[in-house]
């Protein structure tokens, strides 16, 4: 962030950006609207007639749904890992990123956790699949990773969704002060009645720093549970022990990418320039480059692997994936994910907003389709070839699910851009020199 | 400085209000040195100096969330284990009790009443939710200034009035609700 900002500046920036939004922002809520509405028809038409109409069938069971559900559980990575990571290490280049990046985590999650549901068919019977003893003589097994899913997702959003309201709080009171009305009574009542006092910051510091230390751990866990539900399958290409740090890296990878895809827009939109600075997408570009780097690594390493085990199946999976029905969403995984994020080791390219914007697109292209081959190809060329079969879809139906979930995760976005500060006002300012009578403080006086 | 005070907003307060951080250091160091208390210092971000200034001892949220903490991994190996043995079926050949998987289920326990039991040990410490805001409290104590409020008695209300001043406070006036 730029220097030149005083606190009331800064202030104003920011809380500005939550008045008057001008024809374009409305176009896009309407657009993103429309695609939420595409898909909670689409759900609902499913629901009606049945799981017939999305297409999915014997062997290739899961479909676009779990594709989905990874995706948007690998996106939500990164938000939760910004904030709470760089929080540990006093990165400073986190401030300006970790409430937008911590939103995207929520909205990420609250996305990804509806794919389980809509696979489920019945969806009113959800509660039959959450474990814990039950008259139903329903078993929860506790050795499946399925379960471990349920639990950790649902913690995962829980903390999410708790270490970013923690965050938001004095800031929704500095809104407060500076709010008349409905306004004042609706920040009023979400800011708890915060005013700052020493306590109140001595505490929430505390606080606040054992919410990172806790979510750290919290957001590695969750996609290694996510990956052990196919590493834990006996099945070639995928019981394999890379799984784990392979899923985290990834998740990385397309968490930092939609971080580019969300802000770089946010930035334009508000003329967040000067808080958004060339430096901190840099920084993440050259995170980029460093989970593009072990993605490549985690490629090669499971080609070699299947060479070096001397497996017949494991060697054909792989084969088939590099040359079978699904080698272009394999060729694109390895160019969007493993060649093109190098082109960041290029400073012209990692400062230039549109390449950095597109590039983003492309690692999320390449991600999708990263899971796309992972998940359809294993069940579509398991042990016995009398069983063996391709995903035939993605049908009307899953096509219009998956606009959806793009609908409302950017929906929830732009809700939360217009509604909430979408900068941390208050760590913002520990970052700004403090006004001091004397000369080192000069700059930040009113 | 204490971390669970009584409820006593309603006696007699003088309100410094600050522009610069060093004037309120110095005020603070001020209302220390001649034995009067000092009831709350309010601040538009976290600043270190002054909870140095107040005395500040790390806060006792840290034990809300090791006594969460070790709940969640009780309750997360607690429910897996009294589900296992409402039914006892063998698994993969392994124990009816099976250790390694319940150490996920105790992991995401352990991080899940971890952080719940930080965040109501915040609202406890703090008093959050507040319903009334102290009628003392200036708006702008969220954008760019410092408050300082003292407890005096009535008659001290003029020296440490002129005390304030003279460390540089921007204005002082009577906060006795």
């Amino acid at each position: 962030m730029h220097n030149e900002f005083t606190y009331t500046s800064l202030n104003e920036k920011v809380i500005g950006s939550l008045y008057k939004p001008g024809l374009r922002y409305w176009f896009f809520v309407a657009l993103a609207f429309l695609c939420l509405a595409v898909g909670m028809t689409s759900w609902g038409y499913q629901i009606a007639v049945g799981m017939g109409v999305s297409g999915d069938n014997h062997p290739v069971m899961w479909g676009t749904y779990l594709i989905n559900f990874v995706f948007w559980v690998g996106i939500a990575h990164s938000g939760t890992l910004i904030s709470a990571i760089l929080y540990l290490f006093g990165a400073p280049w986190r401030n300006p990123l970790a409430r937008a990046a911590e939103a995207m985590t929520v909205f990420a999650v609250l996305t990804a956790g509806l794919f389980p549901l809509i696979h489920l068919g019945r969806v009113w019977l959800v509660y039959w699949i959450l474990p814990y003893p039950n008259q139903r003589d329903l078993w929860p097994n506790f050795q499946s990773p399925l379960v471990f899913d349920v639990i950790a997702i649902s913690t995962y959003l829980t903390v999410s969704l708790l270490f970013w309201y923690t965050g938001l709080v004095p800031d929704l009171a500095n809104v407060r002060d500076r709010s008349e009305g409905m306004r004042r009574k609706i920040f009023g009542f979400f800011s708890l009645g915060w005013t700052g006092t020493d306590r109140e910051w001595v505490h929430h510091g505390w606080a606040y720093l054992l919410f990172a230390a806790f979510a750290t751990p919290l957001v590695i866990s969750v996609h290694s549970v996510v990956s052990w539900d196919f590493s834990l399958g006996v099945s070639p290409g995928w019981h394999s022990t890379i799984f784990a740090p392979y899923f985290v890296a990834g998740a990385i990878h397309s968490g930092l990418a939609m971080v580019l895809t969300l802000l770089i827009p946010l930035r334009f939109i508000y003329g967040f320039e000067n808080i958004l600075t060339m430096r901190i997408f840099e920084n993440v570009a050259k995170t980029i480059i460093f989970t593009g780097i072990i993605m490549a690594y985690s490629y090669l390493t499971e080609y070699f692997i299947a060479w070096y085990s001397g497996n017949t199946y494991e060697r054909f999976i792989f084969a088939w994936r590099a040359i079978g029905a699904y080698t272009v969403q394999f060729w694109i995984m390895i160019i969007f994910n493993a060649v093109i994020p190098f082109l960041f080791y290029f400073k012209k390219i990692r400062t230039n907003l549109i390449t950095l914007f597109s590039i983003s697109i492309l690692i999320n292209i390449g991600m999708w389709c990263e899971r796309f081959v992972i998940i359809l190809s294993t069940p579509a060329r398991e042990f016995d070839p009398y069983s063996w079969g391709l995903f035939k879809g993605p049908s009307p139906i899953e096509y219009g699910i998956m606009l959806g979930s793009f609908g409302m995760f950017f929906f929830f976005f732009l809700l939360f851009a217009k509604f909430l500060p979408s900068m941390a006002i208050s760590e913002l300012k520990e970052e700004l020199p403090l006004p001091r009578r004397g000369r080192e403080g000069e700059q930040n006086r009113k | 400085m204490k971390f669970f005070r009584k409820k006593t907003e309603t006696g007699p307060r003088i309100i410094g209000i600050f522009e610069y951080v060093d004037d309120l250091l110095g005020a603070i160091g001020s209302v220390r040195k001649k034995g009067i208390g000092i009831d709350t210092v309010y601040s538009p971000m976290r600043i270190d100096e002054i909870g140095e200034a107040l005395g500040a001892r790390p806060s006792p949220v840290r034990f809300f969330a090791l006594v969460g903490a070790i709940t969640g991994i009780a309750i997360g190996f607690g429910l897996s284990i009294y589900t296992v043995v409402q039914w006892r079926f063998l698994v993969s050949g392994k124990p009816i009790v099976p250790l390694v998987p319940f150490i996920i289920v105790g992991f995401e326990f352990c991080i899940l009443f971890g952080v719940l039991f930080t965040l109501l040990g915040l609202f406890l410490l703090t008093r959050l939710p507040r319903f009334r805001i102290p009628s003392y409290y200036d708006p702008r104590f969220s954008q760019d200034r410092f408050g300082l409020v003292v407890e005096c008695p009535e008659d001290q209300k003029e020296d440490i009035a002129n005390m304030l001043k003279l460390a540089g406070a921007e204005s002082v006036h009577d906060g006795t609700a």
